[in-house]
């Protein structure tokens, strides 16, 4: 087996297995919202068919919602047990973890400059700007579309606690919420992870957890570096998954963006028929 | 002797008033339902806030609820259309009230005007004795499908304005400017990383030709 066709790793299981149950609940959260949001088109209506018309998509919405939340405060629990909370707060700083640093605000600015041919290409370590971005947007996009979906859940409960006019904005909140996070998602976090010319045809790190060598040195060039300088590459370099698993990535990843596409291409077609007050 | 009398007289009051007033009692069954007047199920003024202060505490955040502007006059009336011209209870709600024919109750839940406004003629909303009243709206009309409903609940605004429109920043100022901070962050999501992400990809095609990108050292 030749380097060449060894790759690191990059995603343990437990990694992978998060991004896959935010998949599945994104997507199931993203048809019957959008389904119960465009009910009055015929589109809505087919697709709410799917679930038990316009009683049962709204059902299917709060269940996965709560399962979210539940799987939200799983994930905050399971990071609080990956903190090194003996070094603590210094563990959180460092290149293996998702925080936001000074290097990545530099990193953010380095980008922007080779993108207009000011500069040369930033040396990323193990995380990126862009993937820290989308690390901490669902937890911001989480939090806002959570309070407001729990307050929606039962009205009348919520209104015991707050006054009942306060629902006609926590409505509009989680409507624009999850349009913003539906349409990034599916529009530049695709493209971003699978339409760029260099991640082309399909990047399953996050299925398979690997990335070629070839690529983590032209991505995360420094990390590869930093493994490199410590000794630890040739432990991190796996090999490749077998072809059947790759088949079933590609096209399972594809049925993914293919059901966000025809969500957005629907949507917009569909927005001018909506009533939204 | 006198005492006796007392007792005899009070005897005989009882024996003739007891069965008179177990008349005039509701049967159990109308009791639970309602006895028949409003005023069995109205609130105390509580929070309608035309008749209610508000807890300090709490003024600010009822600083920018609904209604800001005031309540027409027209909405006190027991006829609320009585001063309308060319009015007519033939003709459809929706002729005059048209923005109010895009409500979600309306065209989602198929509820129709008079499912809610249902008191003929057609009582202003604040009228005393209207089953709209914030008072007693949400025993009389919410809880028909809200089962529960509280004052509280019956504030919703059911005939939501234009949340990004000028004037609901007058009349409803708390839904007015959290709409427009999320069309701001979420516009403002797209209108900087659409073009990054389009020029980032451009610059990866122009590296890509060139043979790969070079890095800093």
């Amino acid at each position: 087996m030749t380097t060449e066709r060894l790759r690191l790793k990059r995603f343990p299981a437990v990694h992978r297995l998060w991004h896959f149950g935010l998949i599945v609940l994104f997507m199931t959260m993203g048809v019957t919202g959008l389904a119960w949001m465009f009910i009055e088109t015929a589109w809505g209506t087919w697709m709410a068919g799917w679930f038990g018309g316009y009683k049962g998509v709204l059902e299917w919405h709060r269940t996965s919602g709560l399962i979210f939340l539940a799987g939200f405060v799983s994930h905050i629990l399971y990071m609080l047990t990956q903190v090194d909370w003996k070094h603590f707060p210094g563990s959180l700083l460092g290149p293996d973890t998702l925080v936001y640093q000074w290097v990545d605000v530099k990193g953010f600015f380095q980008h922007l400059l080779w993108i207009f041919g000011l500069g040369k290409a930033p040396r990323f370590d193990r995380w990126s700007w862009w993937e820290k971005f989308d690390y901490w947007a669902v937890w911001w996009g989480l939090i806002i579309v959570g309070v407001t979906g729990l307050m929606l859940y039962n009205p009348v409960l919520s209104s015991d606690y707050i006054p009942g006019w306060l629902l006609n904005i926590a409505l509009w909140v989680h409507r624009i919420e999850a349009v913003l996070a539906m349409g990034h998602i599916f529009t530049i976090h695709f493209y971003v992870e699978h339409f760029r010319p260099t991640a082309l045809p399909f990047n399953a790190a996050m299925f398979d957890g690997t990335i070629s060598l070839k690529d983590a040195k032209h991505e995360h060039p420094e990390w590869v570096a930093r493994l490199e300088r410590e000794g630890r590459l040739q432990a991190a370099l796996v090999p490749e998954p077998p072809v059947v698993m790759r088949i079933l990535y590609f096209m399972g990843g594809y049925a993914i963006i293919a059901l966000g596409l025809f969500l957005l291409i629907f949507s917009l077609l569909n927005v001018g028929a909506l009533t939204l007050l | 002797m006198f005492v006796r009398l007392i007792l005899w007289a009070l005897g005989l009051t009882l024996w003739i008033t007891v069965p008179v007033a177990a008349q005039t009692v509701p049967s159990a069954g109308s009791e639970v339902t309602s006895t028949g007047f409003y005023r069995d199920q109205d609130t105390l003024p509580g929070v309608y806030r035309l008749y209610q202060q508000q807890p300090k505490k709490l003024d600010w955040l009822w600083s920018t609820g609904p209604y800001q502007r005031g309540v027409r006059k027209s909405s006190f009336k027991k006829d609320v259309h009585i001063d309308v011209a060319n009015y007519s209870p033939r003709r459809l709600c929706t002729d005059c009230h048209r923005d109010h024919s895009r409500d979600m109750h309306m065209t989602r839940v198929g509820i129709t005007c008079v499912q809610c406004h249902r008191d003929k003629p057609i009582d202003g909303v604040y009228h005393y004795y209207s089953s709209m009243n914030p008072i007693r709206r949400h025993a009389y009309v919410c809880a028909k499908c809200h089962e529960g409903a509280t004052p509280s609940f019956a504030s919703y605004v059911v005939h939501e304005p234009n949340p990004l429109a000028a004037p609901t920043r007058e009349d409803f100022p708390a839904l007015y400017y959290a709409t427009w901070f999320m069309v701001i962050l979420a516009g403002g999501v797209f209108v900087i990383f659409i073009p990054y992400v389009v020029l980032w990809g451009v610059r990866e095609l122009v590296d890509k030709l060139r043979g790969g990108p070079v890095h800093d050292n």
